[in-house]
């Protein structure tokens, strides 16, 4: 049986220089978001309101590190009431490489009924493992995970 | 020096009945959005998912890097339109992603933009962290100004 295979897009328009220049993101699997701004002075300055390539992947690990708790939370007889999760992306200039993503920094906050702080932990180290994204991320940068057990009755 | 970008997620239940939401990220661009595993690994139904948001990061990394390198070439476009599409297979990651651009660039010839596209591909950090996909093709051509 053939494993099933998920596809999803994006699509990007640019106009003009990259210093001076402006572009637009749409979600175009979904339509979830569409025509979305951002620039360069947004990507390495203030945001001004503008999203960029490191806030996405923020909310693409954000995501999938959720999902993959979620799951291990199930899996473990104690699924979540409620998961708050943050991803902190870092893009840094690195000396003869560039700019390179350096970082990635999780923190969960969990309300988990049955669960304890060891064994929310125990879950957290598993759903990193678990999570495709924190795989690929790791080969280039840092990937932390600080979990918070915040209860759950 | 070093630039920051957060997004936060809250979930609510179990992984295939439960649901979450991208309910804040840090320049208010975009959101809330609604995300779910069946979202997620069957029909989208108007919700966001973390392949998708790859996706789009990387259009849009790989859009600006060849901006900047068009640039410094001399022949900076005038529009470029990027699309980024990423297979996943549960339990295996993201097996593929797919870059295709059309550009407008006045005073370059297919060869040049290619070779162009090609320096983004490798240059962008969005590439970079993703260097651990098995495959990044790329698609480059020029539009009919």
């Amino acid at each position: 049986m053939a494993l099933p295979r998920i596809v999803r897009q994006a699509d990007v328009a640019w106009e003009g220089n990259v210093a001076r220049g402006s572009g637009r993101i749409t979600a175009a699997s979904s339509g979830a978001f569409v025509d979305v701004p951002f620039t360069l002075a947004s990507r390495i300055d203030d945001p001004d309101g503008k999203t960029s390539p490191e806030e996405l992947l923020a909310a693409a690990h954000a995501g999938c590190f959720t999902t993959s708790l979620g799951s291990e939370l199930t899996r473990a007889g104690t699924p979540a009431e409620r998961l708050d999760v943050r991803c902190t992306i870092t893009m840094d200039e690195v000396e003869g490489v560039g700019h390179r993503i350096v970082a990635s920094a999780i923190e969960a906050r969990g309300r988990v009924p049955g669960s304890d702080t060891a064994a929310f932990a125990q879950a957290a180290a598993a759903a990193d493992d678990g999570c495709p994204f924190s795989a690929l991320v790791r080969a280039s940068a840092t990937v932390t995970i600080q979990a918070i057990f915040e209860g759950g009755e | 020096m070093a630039t920051e970008r957060r997004a936060q997620v809250t979930w609510t239940g179990s992984l295939l009945e439960g649901s979450g939401t991208i309910h804040e990220v840090g320049s208010g661009a975009f959101g809330p959005l609604d995300v779910s595993w069946s979202s997620r690994a069957e029909a989208p139904d108007g919700k966001t998912s973390p392949e998708e948001l790859i996706a789009a990061a990387h259009a849009a990394c790989f859009s600006m890097a060849l901006s900047g390198g068009l640039a410094r070439a001399g022949t900076p476009p005038e529009r470029l339109e990027t699309s980024a599409t990423v297979t996943f297979v549960p339990g295996e990651g993201i097996t593929r992603i797919h870059l295709t651009v059309e550009g407008i660039v006045p005073a370059i010839d297919e060869t040049a933009f290619t070779a162009a596209a090609e320096g983004a591909r490798a240059a962008c950090p969005v590439s970079k962290a993703l260097a651990g996909v098995p495959e990044i093709t790329l698609h480059a051509r020029l539009a009919k100004a």
